[in-house]
């Protein structure tokens, strides 16, 4: 992950009741994050994926999302599109709006184009070794689904 | 309808309703006198019951009846005979546009009664396609209480069939008729605090290019200029954001603002676990939303 982006999330910061952000492309690669340990790389790589088939399922129907705001209760997810990988910010509920939009889009600006950079980049290739290790008796494991791209996690259960 | 009611079906499969604080042995000028009295079998007591209902119970029995019809706009009379409403008449009108009146009623009293037969049907139309008549009438004509807001950030809106409850507050949707009211009104609300301007927002369904409501298994319920495509995306969407919400370990989803390169979108769960979408016009003032649902 790049220094210069985790340093500009961190900006993010400097407003009142952000709990921190993160970064995915579209195939489910977590370019950069600055949000609590608490978040495994994981859960993030797959919550962004997710937010970023949002935007990929309203540009179907020809709607180009720019930025969005969701509650869940006490929090909200705030998106901002970078390219074709989005910035999510985690922030509470009562959170100045206008001031998180407002630091949402320099962020945005300032690392479009490290993120196109890491949106070029070939996602890592994993070998037929690595990915489908032999298997032997005892070490044979139950068969998971084949996960859309970008998914590691359904429903709380690790796919590959 | 939603006031109370009484039933009384007579063998005949007819039914005597009343508004329960009526006495159940008033007469009703015109009123077949003993009309419930004499009859045998079940006398019920029905709450919420719909005219609309009453109606096709009556057509499904194939009575040959006539009934009066008390509601808010003063009494009517429905003609049936065998399945169908054949001649109907309010004091100003007859025939399809007096069943059309009597049926946009929403709250009285459903009685048999003594009246002449007429010489002719007046009304040709079947029974369902009346009510489906008066229901666009009446969808067209409700600009008020089609969607409603909770107070408060935590987002739970009820349409107008949706029970009342103490907790939300309606937001009335009215048509704007005077050019530039809408303007005039979303300034005075911004210059509000936002609770205030939430309680007075004045929106009405002129305002938004989209309404679509989703049951929570993503069946349409309602729809207002909502494509199959776009309700397929907002079921997919709602999905993704639950996962995302429950992946995060954040509490459950209550509403989001989307904002697109040409418009904007507004979601949100309602009570029921219905999802609500609108897509307001782009000069919609949206704060009064934003601060009902939290946003």
């Amino acid at each position: 992950m790049l220094e210069s982006m985790r340093a500009s999330l961190a900006t993010l910061k400097d407003v009142a009741g952000i709990s921190g952000s993160f970064v995915c492309t579209q195939d489910g690669r977590l370019l950069s994050r600055d949000i609590a340990a608490v978040f495994d790389d994981d859960v993030l790589a797959e919550a962004g994926s997710r937010l970023c088939r949002v935007k990929e399922a309203f540009a179907a129907g020809g709607d180009d999302l720019e930025a969005g705001v969701m509650r869940f209760g006490e929090h909200k997810i705030f998106l901002k599109a970078v390219g074709s990988s989005m910035l999510c910010i985690v922030a509470a509920g009562g959170i100045n709006m206008p001031a998180l939009r407002m630091a949402a889009n320099l962020v945005g600006r300032r690392i479009a184009a490290d993120v196109s950079r890491g949106e070029s980049e070939p996602p890592p290739v994993r070998t037929a070794a690595a990915a489908h290790p032999p298997e032997t008796g005892s070490t044979r494991r139950p068969t998971q689904p084949l996960a859309p791209p970008g998914m590691r996690r359904f429903r709380g259960r690790a796919v590959e | 309808m939603k006031g109370r009611q009484h039933v009384n079906p007579r063998p005949h499969g007819a039914s005597d309703i009343h508004d329960e604080d009526e006495d159940e042995d008033k007469t009703v000028p015109g009123v077949k006198p003993g009309a419930t009295g004499a009859s045998v079998g079940f006398r019920a007591k029905l709450a919420g019951v719909s005219l609309w209902d009453l109606v096709q119970m009556e057509c499904m029995a194939g009575s040959r009846m006539v009934v009066l019809v008390t509601g808010e706009a003063g009494i009517g009379y429905l003609y049936f005979d065998r399945g169908h409403i054949i001649h109907a008449v309010t004091a100003e009108l007859v025939g399809e546009p007096a069943a059309l009146e009597v049926l946009s009623w929403t709250n009285g009293s459903f009685q048999p009664c003594d009246r002449p037969w007429p010489e002719t049907a007046t009304i040709v139309t079947s029974h369902e396609a009346l009510i489906l008549e008066a229901a666009q009438r009446r969808d067209e004509g409700q600009r008020s209480n089609l969607v409603s807001f909770p107070r408060s950030g935590r987002a739970a809106v009820t349409e107008e069939f949706a029970p009342v409850t103490e907790e939300f507050e309606d937001l009335e949707l009215t048509d704007i008729e005077e050019e530039g009211a809408l303007g005039m009104r979303s300034s005075n609300v911004e210059d509000e605090p936002p609770g205030a301007a939430a309680a007075h927002a004045d929106l009405g369904t002129t305002d938004f290019q989209v309404m679509l409501r989703l049951s929570a298994s993503g069946v349409v319920v309602r729809s207002h200029g909502a494509s199959e495509q776009q309700a397929e995306t907002i079921a997919y969407v709602k999905r993704l954001v639950d996962l995302t919400g429950e992946l995060l370990g954040l509490d459950e989803f209550t509403a989001l603002e989307f904002v697109f390169a040409g418009g904007r979108c507004v979601m949100f769960t309602d009570t029921n676990g219905d999802t609500v979408v609108l897509r307001p016009k782009p000069e919609t003032n949206l704060q009064p939303i934003r601060g009902r649902l939290g946003l």
